[in-house]
């Protein structure tokens, strides 16, 4: 039986969040939180393979003690055990340190995992880095964006779309690969799953102890990242009106806009012919 | 009591929600228009367990909890309230009596079928003569060697062009003395079984209303639910559950046309500015937004005392007399922000609206939650 890991992230259910300009976070208690789109598609990647080739699903998240939620909408989905780490000491981690402590928690609790799979991308912040970087830690053979996946034995075969391109790779059990929203549409959650998930279903949770981990490896010491400065974009543009007879309105163009437009074309017009329309 | 909502309770209505969202929204107003059943979404449906709300698992239902069941209801009627009057029917009122008073052969035999949806029900009480007062039903079965000839008109029965099982209100017993009536278990294969035309409403327009005809329709004896001559009973014990069901439909109505409503007024420029700016349009969101949060929690109250085995007929009645008028007023509200589009079929307001006011009179008309409740509470020793 092939041994799945599936790493899922909780995020805000709103695309769109206000930062918290000094901290330079999202401010992800103005929105509920929900299972990242891209996520879902890796567990339905999952639970298909489950369905024609038999698998173990294990479901790993990282966050606060909320994010059970979605370990629980994970088992309601078909998952077969599920893993929240959490400790305040992970808070502010980057994808740096949150790939490290989430190889620790797959070499402690599932030692002989096959294949894990991650959304491609969160739909918060988008870096899409902590699938490849997990890779390396766990130091298995990875293809991003991967839109199907076939199995034959402990060979993978997967196909990805890459700058409009179709490639098919192989590689060897253990690897990873990240699933892109191309295919795997999530099914839905059905009513019985979700009473079963909590019925009969218990939620493992590590924290650092427990993973051997220490403060030296997360948040800011473990993190390479230093976001600098968070700022809104902001467009100071805005839309001129000129009015009133032609000649004028042109006139009052040229002497307004000449300097960008000798720029633009690249020869200077500065003064030409104005005193031949006088 | 939920005041705050249990991960598991936000899980399942968000997975509804999402549901409705993607299945339902883009032909909600097409099907209210033409009057369809959504045949395609419903067979979705049966696959997710919204036909086995409450039935044990071992017979295949998902066993959630009354508040859960609530807020099922509560998110697809929030999107489609026909289709959300399909389940509630089906669910409390066609499965529940089965739940309560079926027996172990009937249970066996019906509620797989019922709760995997291969058999949508129905509840038949009303008829031309038999409203309010469920006393007054003429419907009539005979016992005939080892069954029950039934003969007699139902109407306004909700699922009635689609169930394929309903249960039959008639009378065991006509002599006025001794007045008695049964309760039937009648498949719509049972020859004698007829179904009318299905019925032009105001709202509710994509459930097939219709109504039934009993024209010598033989039901074997072991149909009879729970006993003969507890027709009363079940009647009263199920229009209680219905009564929740109901409740979280109207409230499930009146958070769309809210929530339609918040997004026009925060859309919706006049004066060169929102009209979510104006301090008339702030109250009714005020108003609107905490009477939802009241009425919520007066049904849930209802679906606890239920599940605590408690007596909640007077608390059902409650949340659905307040849901449902809420749902009206709420509507109403929704209609009255959006202006002139409001009054339009642009608008899913001008559905929602249509589709309140019946909350208010099937189940219990108004005027009879307020019996029950008046007679509930003077009944009591203490207050």
């Amino acid at each position: 039986m092939l041994q799945l890991v599936v790493c899922i992230k909780q995020v805000p259910m709103v695309t769109e969040l206000p930062w918290d300009e000094k901290s330079g976070t999202l401010r992800r208690d103005l929105a509920p939180g929900m299972m990242n789109p891209a996520c879902k598609h890796a567990l339905e990647a999952a639970l298909q393979i489950k369905e024609k080739y038999s698998a173990h699903i294990t479901v790993i998240t990282m966050g606060p003690p909320a994010a059970k939620e979605v370990l629980y909408e994970a088992l309601a989905m078909g998952a077969d055990s599920t893993i929240l780490i959490c400790d305040k000491i992970f808070a502010g981690s980057d994808t740096y340190a949150t790939s490290w402590i989430l190889a620790q928690a797959i070499k402690k609790q599932c030692a002989n995992v096959d294949l894990i799979l991650c959304g491609a991308f969160t739909s918060d912040s988008e870096t899409a880095q902590v699938g490849p970087q997990l890779a390396e830690r766990m130091n298995v053979p990875a293809v991003a964006y991967v839109e199907k996946i076939e199995v034959n034995g402990k060979t993978l075969r997967v196909r990805r779309i890459v700058d409009n391109f179709r490639e098919t790779l192989e590689m060897e059990c253990p690897a990873l690969v990240t699933i892109s929203m191309e295919n795997y549409l999530p099914r839905y959650v059905g009513l019985g799953g979700l009473q079963r998930a909590f019925g009969e279903h218990q939620i493992d949770i590590l924290d650092a102890a427990a993973l051997g981990v220490g403060v030296g490896d997360v948040k800011q010491e473990g993190s390479r990242t230093k976001v600098r400065q968070v700022f809104l974009r902001k467009t100071d543009k805005e839309n001129v009106f000129l009015t009133g007879v032609a000649v004028n309105v042109v006139s009052e163009f040229l002497n307004k806009y000449e300097r960008k437009i000798s720029t633009v074309i690249g020869k200077s017009i500065e003064g030409k012919n104005r005193t031949n329309e006088e | 009591m939920p005041y705050n909502p249990s991960v598991k309770h936000k899980l399942i209505r968000d997975s509804v929600r999402h549901f409705a969202e993607t299945e339902l929204a883009s032909i909600a107003a097409e099907i209210d228009r033409n009057a369809v059943f959504p045949v395609e979404v419903i067979d979705k449906m049966k696959k997710l367990n919204y036909f086995g709300l409450q039935v044990p698992k071992e017979f295949g239902g998902a066993a959630l909890d009354s508040v859960s069941a609530a807020i099922v209801v509560e998110e697809i009627s929030r999107v489609c309230a026909a289709v959300g009057l399909c389940v509630t029917v089906h669910n409390g009122v066609a499965v529940f009596p089965f739940l309560q008073f079926g027996n172990k052969r009937q249970n066996e035999k019906y509620l797989p079928r019922l709760a995997s949806g291969e058999m949508i029900g129905a509840f038949s009480l009303t008829e031309a003569n038999a409203g309010s007062d469920a006393g007054s039903v003429e419907t009539t079965a005979v016992k005939n060697g080892n069954d029950y000839v039934l003969n007699g008109t139902k109407i306004f029965v909700s699922n009635g062009g689609v169930c394929n099982l309903a249960l039959i209100f008639a009378l065991t017993n006509t002599d006025q003395k001794q007045l008695q009536s049964s309760v039937f278990i009648v498949e719509s294969a049972y020859e004698g079984f007829l179904r009318g035309e299905l019925e032009d409403l105001c709202g509710m327009r994509a459930n097939p209303v219709s109504s039934l005809f009993l024209e010598n329709c033989r039901v074997p004896e072991e149909n009879i639910l729970g006993k003969l001559g507890m027709g009363m009973k079940i009647g009263m014990t199920t229009l209680d559950n219905g009564r929740i069901g109901v409740a979280a439909q109207a409230l499930g109505i009146a958070q769309g046309a809210f929530e339609a409503a918040v997004k026009y007024a925060k859309e919706r420029q006049q004066f060169k500015k929102p009209i979510a700016s104006l301090q008339t349009i702030q109250n009714y969101i005020a108003d609107m937004a905490t009477e939802q949060a009241a009425a919520r929690l007066l049904l849930y109250r209802a679906c606890e005392l239920k599940d605590a085995g408690e007596p909640y007929g007077c608390e059902a009645a409650m949340a659905k007399l307040y849901c449902s008028s809420l749902a009206s007023k709420t509507t109403s509200l929704a209609v009255q922000v959006h202006g002139g589009y409001g009054y339009s079929k642009e608008y899913d307001v001008e559905r929602y609206f249509r589709d309140a006011k019946v909350t208010e009179i099937y189940e219990g008309t108004s005027e009879i939650q307020r019996m029950v409740i008046a007679r509930a509470i003077l009944a009591k020793l203490t207050l």
